[in-house]
């Protein structure tokens, strides 16, 4: 056990540890780790995986992990077409209007079916994943980047589930919608920032 | 070593030593940090939205969270138009007369029903969402930007909430609708100043 322990402290250091750059603004991308924190370094992908936590914790607690697996499996989706070399030219676009929908949803606090939610997961998965793009560098760089990006995604909205599943007092749902109409906020000027440039 | 304080270790030199994604374009922490700045540094924009959660607080449940929603929605409207292009004549003539109305409104203890509230509050907002989106600085990270921003004018209501919660106590009382002519006046300056 400490030999294991003693790995653990030893492996970050002994791995190579390069900037994650994702998007053609990341020349050299490489790195589990990289990837591990681009959902939660690109303020797209991060409001987009936080809106979707809320959501699902919001509407439906006791549904979170199937409804997380679900987003699991849109993420592999839209990596497996990634790597396929299926090329999306909107994919940030698309992820943004979700995100909209996602925190104008939270916001409402209105009941909706189980299949609605299922569907956004998936569609979030799918479209976080395509807009994950490690380009310009050798298939095994973008695969490790790959790997580490999908567990970062999941580890990310796995976190926000549980602490959204803990939101039971009238306060904190309240506050839950409040933050929802901030990112359906912030989503709708990103999009129209996208669209207009 | 215990394998907790192992991995606690590991994950320390882990947020060291890995540096971190400077995902996407532009520049995400001043894109974020000028997002965040930009209505704490405008005083009209501080005034109105302390203002907009002190109505809220005055109104109570469930304007006092109602509110706080609609603006930023309403608001993000406002900002697209700005950010598009799209010309909206008079907009900090509006910004300065929504300090006054808002301020006037909380001073003389106003109780509209809710969805004259809300509209009022919504109209208002387009023209301070216009000035935030018409001012996103070139080359910056417009989701950073965007997060900062609307998230200063949510906390800036969420202040105005907390200082509107002491209503419930008549010195509070007094001294919230006091904060309410002080931002009326401060409006009309705001006003003065742009004539």
């Amino acid at each position: 056990m400490r030999r294991l322990a003693g790995l653990a402290v030893a492996l970050p250091v002994l791995l190579p540890i390069e900037d994650a750059c994702a998007h053609p603004a990341f020349q050299g991308a490489t790195g589990f780790y990289g990837g591990l924190l681009h959902p939660l370094f690109v303020p797209t992908h991060a409001i987009a995986v936080l809106s979707l936590g809320l959501l699902i914790g919001q509407q439906m607690p006791h549904w979170r992990w199937p409804l997380g697996l679900a987003y699991a499996a849109g993420l592999g989706i839209g990596f497996a077409a990634m790597i396929s070399a299926f090329a999306p030219r909107f994919s940030t676009e698309v992820l943004v209007a979700a995100t909209a929908i996602v925190g104008a949803l939270i916001a409402l606090a209105r009941p909706l079916p189980r299949l609605i939610i299922c569907i956004l997961a998936i569609a979030v998965g799918i479209a976080l994943a395509l807009d994950s793009s490690p380009g310009g560098i050798s298939v095994r760089e973008a695969n490790v980047i790959i790997v580490g990006t999908f567990c970062g995604a999941v580890i990310l909205l796995g976190i926000v589930l549980e602490v959204a599943a803990i939101f039971r007092r009238t306060w904190q749902k309240l506050g839950v919608r409040i933050l929802g109409s901030w990112i359906a906020a912030s989503a709708v000027l990103v999009l129209t920032w996208q669209l207009a440039r | 070593m215990p394998p907790i304080r192992a991995n606690l270790r590991a994950i320390l030199l882990l947020i060291l030593t890995t540096k971190p994604a400077v995902a996407h374009t532009g520049n995400f922490s001043g894109g974020l940090l000028g997002g965040f700045a930009h209505p704490l540094f405008g005083p009209d924009h501080v005034v109105a939205m302390v203002a907009v959660g002190l109505w809220g607080a005055f109104l109570g449940p469930p304007a006092m969270f109602a509110l706080p929603i609609v603006f930023p929605l309403v608001m993000a409207v406002g900002g697209a138009l700005g950010i598009v292009g799209v010309p909206l004549p008079a907009a900090e003539l509006a910004i300065a007369a929504s300090a006054i109305v808002l301020g006037l409104m909380v001073a003389s203890a106003a109780r509209p029903p809710l969805w004259v509230a809300a509209t009022i509050v919504a109209a208002f907002a387009i023209f301070h969402g216009y000035a935030h989106g018409a001012e996103l600085p070139a080359g910056t990270d417009a989701a950073a930007y965007s997060i900062g921003f609307v998230t200063a004018t949510g906390l800036l209501h969420l202040v105005g909430i907390a200082l509107g919660l002491t209503v419930r106590w008549p010195a509070g009382r007094m001294g919230v609708r006091g904060t309410g002519a002080v931002i009326a006046c401060a409006g009309l300056l705001f006003l003065w100043r742009l004539a």
